[in-house]
């Protein structure tokens, strides 16, 4: 298939703006993509920062309420053993603690001596709270959430490690993730004489935590060696506590620099093992616990699907899908105007040529524009019309030779082989319409003698007059013709009669025999004529000038100056006398 | 393929016929065409040491691996012990295999390097549990002894009695493993009893209040090795019962800390494991070839220098040969056991312990 150049260019100029709003298109969904990642990665790991934030901000307000349970004037003496109504007086502020706390297991108040005697004890069972008395309480001198509270001065908070609580007896408490915190009793002198402990329910303190986040987040909280403890699948969580140990830094690798102490944060993106289906994006942060803990630091971590980070830059996608879609068709529109205003003049020119060379008149070009087309289009006009003139100047010529062909240079008239096509043509009209014509050769007498005596200036001054008198004489029907030398013929169209032609030919004889005047001198000469009629002296052209030319010779030798009949076929005329 | 497999292993079973009759010395061809199917823990039984004692005898040893009493007691009691020939198990669990008829006595006269044995594995009738009836059931290969572990600042003389572990010069820095059977041994010890695996309906009062002691002399109770160095760095700890044996010494010498290690007069608990040899072996020359071969110096070597463990062949660094062991034996009551010293821990006092 032959394409235009339109078609052409616009094609080009379609796919290059398709090309470069697909592109554009592309990158900047790629730019906005990573962009919505990163903010989203940003988001996450303020979001867990946050979280940590709220971990420590939970664990302080513990520490309140622990120093409100330490600080209390009964809490020394019943510390020590000594006072009943002094226990009785702190168990009920810690049932009262315990009602407006529902995260809290137990809270104890642990004697320093008697091995760790547990004084007063309030537990939390299925549905209501337990004051733990007598042999029912414990020692726990050989935890180091007792042995390591009493080193610590007034007001400060040891934290312990977040296991599964395997202590029996402790009620709701007995079996599930905990987090104890204790701190220390001081008596009026001083002297540390017992602890006040408050166990923590580590689902209950997380189900809250979580409850303010996002559905989709997934929380995650780690020890120092990157056991989990909450985890999204339970099972996952105190793996050690199972003889199955579960790792954060196996599940996430970033989390190893964590662990290492190499960053305070990392952001991750998590896309093989149990997330090489649905990747998720993570962030963690490594808190150090600053208080007094078994536990020296802790990583909290939230995870959240890839693909709902990603479900915002699909939907931006589908927008710069769009834009994209309609610049290119656009594009396609623009290319076909520019196409159309490019190739349009162009196309009116070659109309314009096209025209021109089938001689039609020339359209209007464009030689005003400024522009390239401008000047195309003068060049052509410019050209344009020095063809016309050399083609007007041509027909000129040709028109000329023609004439020159067809013409005698001398007289003007037609001459022997354009009066041969006339009388051609006049025999085959008066043989088709049965009219009549006649034949009348003329020719100078004694042309030699003028020639002699006036030179041949003289002679064709005498054939250039005689042709003027002869086309003066004649009707415009009939034709006048040079044979050449000084023999002239002219046809006479439809003839009504022999007198008609006779009248003619006396009128003829007499128009050319009145003197000729040339350089000064008048000259007086003589004419024969022969006449042939159609048809009844010939049927063709060659037998009508034969016959002519028999009579014209004819009248000559009948003394010349006369004319003569054609006398073959009927009567020859009588010569007529000058 | 089910019906190719017979065709395959048949022409397989040629070839490596074949291949045995020309590079296996006569004599050892009467293990040829046998396969070995060995159960045991990781380390017992390493690729290169398997391969050696598979080019010598011309036969293919299957090896699986266990890491749980519990999971060996599954894998051999489920078949009737049809899947292996020979495997590893310390002699206080030896003895359910024998009580349930899954191992067969063990022909000591086919192990010629028994005779490179220490005595104390020589004499395989002083070993509880390996001789009955005049038959033995198991040959020693290798052990791991419980001592203890102190602070050489704060204790200049190592201690020679387990009794130092109630010592009250050290309250509060002594370190225990948190364990029901092996506590109640210790403290049957320390009672003078000579059969701490055995403890009568009369003796558990005393038992339980020589544990409450132990408790309340006590700086805490560990788990796994790593966590009993936490403790031990963190707490000043001046002595622990050190349930994972020189593995902890190595540990906390190289958390930077000078201990001593020392067995205590009443005999280091410690285990043995041995091999022994299943009802249903398919090949007992060559299962008694594998154990004779694993008493060699290289798998012996093997022991020390890649696991960590002690060999039955040559007498162990942290071990003089005067010092007592006291091979583990299955208690009178596990689940009994478990449950007082779970009271005992979460600190009731002796009525609440011994309550039912």
């Amino acid at each position: 298939m032959k394409l235009g150049i339109a078609v052409k260019l616009g094609l080009l100029l379609a796919m290059v703006g398709v090309l470069a709003s697909g592109v554009t298109g592309f990158y900047a969904y790629q730019a906005s993509r990573s962009l919505l990642v990163q903010s989203a990665k940003a988001e996450l790991l303020t979001t867990t920062k946050v979280l940590t934030r709220r971990i420590t901000l939970s664990r302080e307000e513990v520490s309140r309420n622990l120093q409100l349970l330490a600080g209390h004037p009964a809490a020394a003496l019943a510390a020590q053993g000594r006072s009943l109504p002094d226990e009785d007086q702190m168990g009920t502020l810690m049932e009262q603690m315990m009602l407006a706390n529902p995260s809290y297991f137990q809270i104890r108040l642990i004697s320093a001596s008697d091995s760790g005697l547990e004084r007063v004890r309030v537990d939390r069972a299925e549905d209501r709270l337990v004051r733990v008395r007598g042999d029912d309480l414990q020692e726990k001198g050989h935890f180091s959430y007792v042995s390591s509270a009493l080193k610590l001065a007034t007001g400060a908070t040891f934290l312990s490690r977040l296991v599964i609580n395997h202590e029996r007896g402790a009620h709701a408490g007995l079996d599930q993730p905990s987090v104890i915190l204790a701190t220390p009793v001081q008596d009026p002198q001083g002297n540390t004489v017992g602890v006040v402990v408050i166990n923590l329910d580590l689902n209950g303190v997380f189900a809250s935590l979580r409850a303010d986040l996002p559905k989709d987040y997934q929380l995650f909280l780690a020890n120092r060696n990157g056991d989990y403890v909450v985890h999204p699948d339970p099972s996952q969580a105190f793996g050690f506590d199972k003889g199955r140990r579960v790792f954060v830094q196996e599940e996430f690798e970033a989390t190893t620099a964590l662990m290492e102490g190499r960053a305070s944060s990392v952001v991750t993106e998590v896309q093989t093992g149990k997330y090489a289906n649905a990747p998720v994006v993570a962030a963690f942060v490594g808190r150090v616990v600053k208080i007094s803990s078994d536990e020296d630091r802790l990583i909290v971590g939230l995870a959240q699907p890839l693909a709902l980070v990603l479900e915002q830059a699909d939907r931006l996608g589908g927008v710069i899908l769009q834009l994209v879609i309609g610049l290119g068709v656009a594009c396609v529109l623009l290319a076909a105007v520019v196409a159309r205003a490019v190739t349009r003049p162009i196309n009116s020119m070659s109309t314009a040529v096209q025209r021109f060379a089938n001689g039609h008149q020339v359209a209007t070009l464009a030689i005003d524009r400024q522009d390239e087309i401008g000047v195309l289009a003068r060049s052509f006009d410019t050209m344009q019309n020095e063809i016309r003139q050399q083609l007007a100047a041509l027909h000129e010529n040709r028109l000329e030779l023609e004439h020159l062909a067809r013409h005698d240079a001398l007289t003007g008239l037609p001459n022997r082989r354009a009066f041969q096509e006339r009388l051609d043509h006049a025999v085959a009209r008066a043989q088709r319409s049965k009219q009549r014509f006649a034949l009348l050769f003329i020719d100078v007498d004694n042309f030699k003698t003028i020639n002699d005596r006036w030179g041949h200036d003289g002679g064709d001054a005498v054939l250039k007059i005689v042709a003027l008198r002869l086309n003066a004489t004649t009707r415009k029907a009939d034709a006048v013709a040079r044979m050449g030398g000084d023999e002239f013929v002219v046809l006479l169209d439809n003839p009504a009669h022999r007198e008609d032609i006779t009248a003619i030919a006396e009128k003829l004889l007499e128009s050319v025999r009145s003197p000729i005047l040339h350089n000064g001198q008048e000259l007086q000469v003589g004419f024969s004529i022969g006449i042939s009629q159609f048809p009844d002296d010939g049927r063709t052209a060659a037998e009508l000038m034969a016959r002519a030319d028999h009579a014209m010779y004819d009248a000559k030798a009948a003394g010349r100056n006369g004319f003569r009949f054609s006398s073959i076929k009927g009567t020859p005329s009588s010569p007529t006398p000058l | 393929m089910t019906d190719m497999a017979p065709l395959f292993s048949r022409k397989l079973r040629l070839i490596r016929g074949l291949v045995i009759a020309l590079i296996v010395p006569v004599g050892a061809s009467a293990l040829a065409q046998d396969k070995l199917r060995v159960l045991t823990w990781p380390g017992y039984a390493d690729p290169d040491l398997v391969k050696l004692f598979e080019q010598r005898t011309g036969s293919k040893v299957e090896v699986t691996f266990i890491d749980s009493d519990e999971v060996m007691w599954q894998k051999l009691s489920k078949n009737k012990a049809e899947d292996f020939d020979v495997f590893a198990v310390n002699t206080a669990e030896l003895q359910r295999y024998i009580q349930a008829g899954l191992v067969v006595p063990v022909d000591t006269r086919a192990i010629p390097n028994i005779a490179t044995q220490l005595p104390r594995f020589k004499d395989l009738k002083a070993i509880p549990g390996l001789v009955h009836d005049n038959k033995v059931f198991a040959i020693p290969y290798t052990y791991a002894e419980m001592g203890l572990i102190y602070d050489r600042k704060q204790i200049k003389e190592p201690p020679t009695s387990i009794r130092a572990l109630w010592d009250p010069r050290y309250r509060g820095r002594v370190l225990l493993y948190n364990g029901g059977s092996h506590n109640f041994s210790l403290a049957a010890q320390a009672l003078g009893d000579s059969t701490p695996f055995r403890i009568d309906s009369k003796e558990w009062p005393a038992a339980v209040e020589q544990l409450i002691a132990l408790r309340r002399n006590a700086q805490g109770f560990y788990s796994q090795p790593e966590e009993s160095v936490e403790m031990f760095k963190a707490g000043g700890t001046a002595l622990m019962f050190a349930n994972y044996g020189s593995q902890q010494v190595q540990l906390l010498k190289a958390a930077g800390l000078e201990v001593g290690y020392a067995m205590p007069k009443e005999g280091a608990l410690a285990w043995l494991d041995c091999w022994a040899i299943t009802r249903s072996n398919r090949n007992a020359k060559l299962a008694l070839a594998w154990i004779d071969y694993l008493l060699e110096p290289q798998p012996s070597n093997a022991l020390v220098t890649r696991q960590g463990l002690a060999n039955t062949t040559s007498e162990s660094q942290t071990l003089r040969h005067q010092d007592r062991l006291q091979w583990l034996e299955p208690v009178e009551d596990v689940e009994r056991r478990s449950l007082l010293w779970e009271r005992i821990l979460s600190g009731d006092r002796a009525k609440k312990v011994l309550a039912p």
